[in-house]
């Protein structure tokens, strides 16, 4: 983790300390050509304030050291949770314009579309999965394995572009009475209220109903991707388990099918499944996500991340802060797991 | 002297691998899929001039090989660094308010415009998001053969108009795009100045004229809240739809564009998956036969291979050091062998604790020796499997990439042709025929090597084998 927060800090550190030298620079010029113009101070005088100006100004932003003391400077302020201000605020519409702040107003969004999403997509595509499974070769298995195929070759955030094409451009152009916003999590009036408390547009009826509206679109592009992805990999899974010796076994041994599948099945198939939920949550806040966010202008931290890159020069802070976030995130739920394959899996028990 | 030993590979021979593939039916529907595929990517290479690839938009380009421009190639849009640029003389900004309404005026010419004919022609205005205002275009073109034609404000309507859109609805529309555009088409259909302007009457019969065009556009532009800056206006003149799926709004053929992809995403994504495999057998294997220190040491790297957020970096790394889409592969291959690298890893570990390995020690063999005959042809297969598996990752990543405009957008890659529906708007003006066939196209090569992975899963996989 900190082998990459250093990769990412140090690549960014040295471009923006070059803009922020040019800002530096332009800002005493212009200073001096002001004083300057006003005629008290002769030019020599002006160059000794644009001299000392300067160095005041490089001394204050750190830029007197080189750049990877500033990266240790950089990692101290990650680790203590001290993620200081994003240099756009404009970018963002968080007043304070704190990193914490933007990260913070942005989690609801990620947590909605992309955990919720994920964790239903997965609820269904494993039951999807399983049953096609227990029914090896019939017309609906083979029909769940194609689906599942072709949505782990669909570009997400391009099912979102078309949805968006159909369900938005189209269905408002022919006067539809229903159709579904072109983006945004919220409509405009409601979004200084959901970045200061969330929890607050949840329970105002109106504005509720007005974040389902935005949200079906957003739902839908992330369910129809993921449902198949999950399916086919559930199949599999139960597949390859139920080839096992054992359950062969359980089978000679004459014992109900329900129990095959319960305890001999699906047991056994459990914890390759759950490290693949827990596994790609973090992956996919800051994986396909990215794209899909942007598309559908969702503000969640994929947005937030598309934002800080795309800013007049890459916003640091709030990308190193998210970076870090996520390998935090990440990390804790390796550990997770760990604790839980322990419950799941008895062959891991026994060592 | 010993008879040629037979070629063999987990006990089989390819022809074997080759019939297991095809007799299941996703094995089938691969090997047509494949054909389709290699086919339209031949024919691009052969069809299509060398270089096409990478001059496709560029007017130089068009210049020389009058036979691949757009029906017009202008591109005066002076807000898109993206686009191509055609040289612009005479350029005017002025603005300011006069009686609480903001103006903005502008003027321009385009010199030297060729090839005809044109069936249409469209003018582009992009406005800033909240400009809720008018604008009025007047156009001069200069023919060929000298002749002068002017038209008017009352010549042009509004494609918003066109398609029946309320304001409210182009409010919603508009904030879906930082910059979006109103189209007003200059020309309107069925006018009868479009021969006039294009063609000129020879015997009898619309001839159309060839050489160069002159074009001079004078904006005005009024808005009451709107900040109209010289970035928020320009233009784009753009033929009729021609060619087997039209053009975008900068006039390319969208077929020429998609043909122009296949090789390119074909190679992305074999590209990426041949380094993946290549690091992910040489990790492996090393790892798992040597162990040890070695082993420990690998796996510790490995492990954070899986970790690493490789998309996110390539954004960050693409914007910061302009990388072409070669270096985004080399990129993307460098960090994701990770997975790979760990089922190799547990294969070798398997067979290398079997009871054959055990007898052929016992027998005198060398570590070497048990490596090339007994290791490398048993896990051979199993890459290939490992490498058909990594291609669809590879041209979802970088098409992905592409659409945000980054790492080669120069390249006619059908992320990039999406990236330039997006920037143009294409779903505010319903242009769905620039926007489903790239992805469609992405999908199928994905959905393509998805489907001979489907199928040689069970024939390479042992596990999957004796089922």
């Amino acid at each position: 983790m900190f082998v990459l927060l250093f990769i990412v800090s140090y690549a960014l550190a040295g471009p923006a300390s070059k803009l922020l030298e040019t800002q530096i620079n332009l800002e005493a010029r212009a200073l001096v050509s002001q004083l300057l113009k006003s005629g008290h101070v002769s030019s020599q005088q002006a160059q000794q304030v644009y001299n000392s100006i300067v160095q005041q100004l490089y001394n204050a932003y750190g830029l007197n050291k080189p750049v990877y003391i500033r990266v240790f400077y950089i990692i101290y302020n990650m680790l203590t949770f001290n993620w200081g201000y994003s240099e756009y605020p404009s970018e963002y519409g968080v007043s304070s314009g704190r990193v914490s702040d933007i990260i913070a107003s942005a989690l609801p969004g990620t947590i909605l579309l992309d955990t919720f999403g994920i964790l239903l997509s997965a609820f269904i595509g494993i039951q999807i999965g399983l049953r096609s499974a227990l029914k090896y070769g019939s017309r609906t298995d083979r029909a769940v394995m194609y689906y599942g195929a072709i949505s782990n070759g669909l570009p997400q955030w391009w099912v979102g572009v078309i949805l968006l094409l159909v369900f938005s451009f189209y269905l408002s152009t022919i006067k539809s009475p229903i159709y579904f916003p072109a983006g945004g999590i919220l409509s405009p009036q409601y979004y200084a209220e959901w970045f200061t408390s969330p929890v607050s547009v949840l329970t105002n009826p109106k504005a509720l109903a007005d974040l389902l509206w935005h949200f079906v679109l957003p739902l839908a592009t992330v369910l129809i991707v993921n449902i198949g992805g999950w399916a086919y990999f559930a199949r599999t899974v139960t597949l390859n388990t139920a080839q096992e010796d054992f359950v062969t076994f359980a089978k000679i041994k004459g014992l109900p099918d329900g129990r095959i599948t319960s305890r001999y099945i699906l047991r056994p198939a459990a914890p390759a499944i759950l490290t693949s939920i827990l596994l790609t949550l973090p992956f996919i806040i800051f994986g396909g996500f990215l794209i899909t966010e942007a598309v559908f202008r969702w503000w969640g931290l994929g947005y937030v991340y598309n934002i800080a890159i795309f800013a007049p020069t890459p916003d640091m802070p709030v990308i190193v802060a998210l970076t870090y976030a996520s390998t935090l995130l990440y990390i804790g739920i390796v550990l997770v797991l760990e604790v839980l394959y322990v419950v799941l899996d008895p062959r891991i028990r026994s060592e | 002297m010993a008879a040629r030993r037979e070629f063999r590979i987990l006990g089989m021979t390819p022809g074997e691998i080759w019939r297991g593939f095809i007799a299941t039916t996703t094995g089938k529907i691969a090997v047509a899929f494949f054909a389709i595929m290699v086919a339209f990517s031949i024919y691009s290479l052969v069809a299509l001039p060398p270089n096409f690839g990478q001059l496709w938009n560029t007017p130089s380009y068009w210049q020389a090989n009058p036979k691949y421009a757009p029906p017009v190639w202008i591109n005066a849009f002076t807000g898109n660094e993206y686009a191509p640029q055609l040289t612009i003389t005479n350029y005017n900004f002025t603005s300011g308010s006069s009686g609480g309404v903001r103006y903005a005026v502008i003027s321009f010419s385009v010199d030297n415009v060729y090839k005809t004919p044109w069936k249409d022609l469209f003018l582009l205005v992009n406005t800033p998001s909240v400009y809720n205002g008018t604008w009025v275009v007047y156009l001069t073109v200069t023919r060929p053969d000298g002749k002068t034609v002017q038209l008017g404000p009352d010549q042009i309507s509004s494609r918003f108009n066109a398609f029946g859109l309320s304001s409210q609805i182009i409010s919603q529309v508009d904030a879906f795009f930082q910059n979006n555009f109103g189209v007003a088409n200059a020309v309107p259909q069925g006018s009868s100045a479009i021969p006039y302007l294009f063609y000129t009457v020879k015997d009898g019969k619309f001839v159309p004229l060839n050489g160069p065009y002159k074009f001079t556009v004078t904006i005005y532009a009024f808005g009451t809240s709107a900040n109209i800056s010289r970035k928020d206006i320009g233009v784009v003149l753009e033929g009729d739809a021609y060619g087997l799926m039209g053009t975008d709004f900068l006039g390319h053929d969208l077929w020429l564009g998609l043909l122009a992809g296949f090789p390119i995403d074909l190679a992305v994504g074999l590209l990426t998956a041949a380094i993946v495999v290549v690091l992910a057998i040489l990790i492996g294997v090393v790892s798992a036969f040597y162990g040890g220190f070695a082993d420990e040491v690998l796996t510790r790297v490995t492990d954070f291979f899986i970790l690493f957020p490789a998309f996110p970096l390539l954004i960050i790394f693409s914007v910061m050091f302009q990388w072409s889409i070669w270096d985004a592969i080399v990129f993307l291959a460098a960090v994701s062998w990770g997975g790979s690298a760990r089922v190799i890893r547990a294969m070798v570990m398997q067979i290398k604790n079997s009871q054959f390995i055990e007898s052929a020690l016992a027998a005198g063999a060398g570590k070497g020796w048990i490596l090339r005959n007994h290791i490398l042809p048993m896990v051979m297969p199993y890459t290939l499997y490992l490498f058909v598996v990594n291609v669809p990752g590879g041209i979802l990543t970088l098409s992905a990439i592409n659409f945000f405009n980054l790492a080669g957008a120069e390249l006619p890659t059908w992320g990039n042709i999406l990236a330039y529906a997006n920037e143009f708007g294409a779903l505010t003006s319903g242009y769905w025929w620039w926007v489903v066939p790239p992805g469609l196209l992405i999908t199928f090569v994905a959905v393509t090597f998805i489907f001979v992975a489907m199928g040689l899963e069970p024939v390479v996989n042992p596990r999957l084998r004796h089922a």
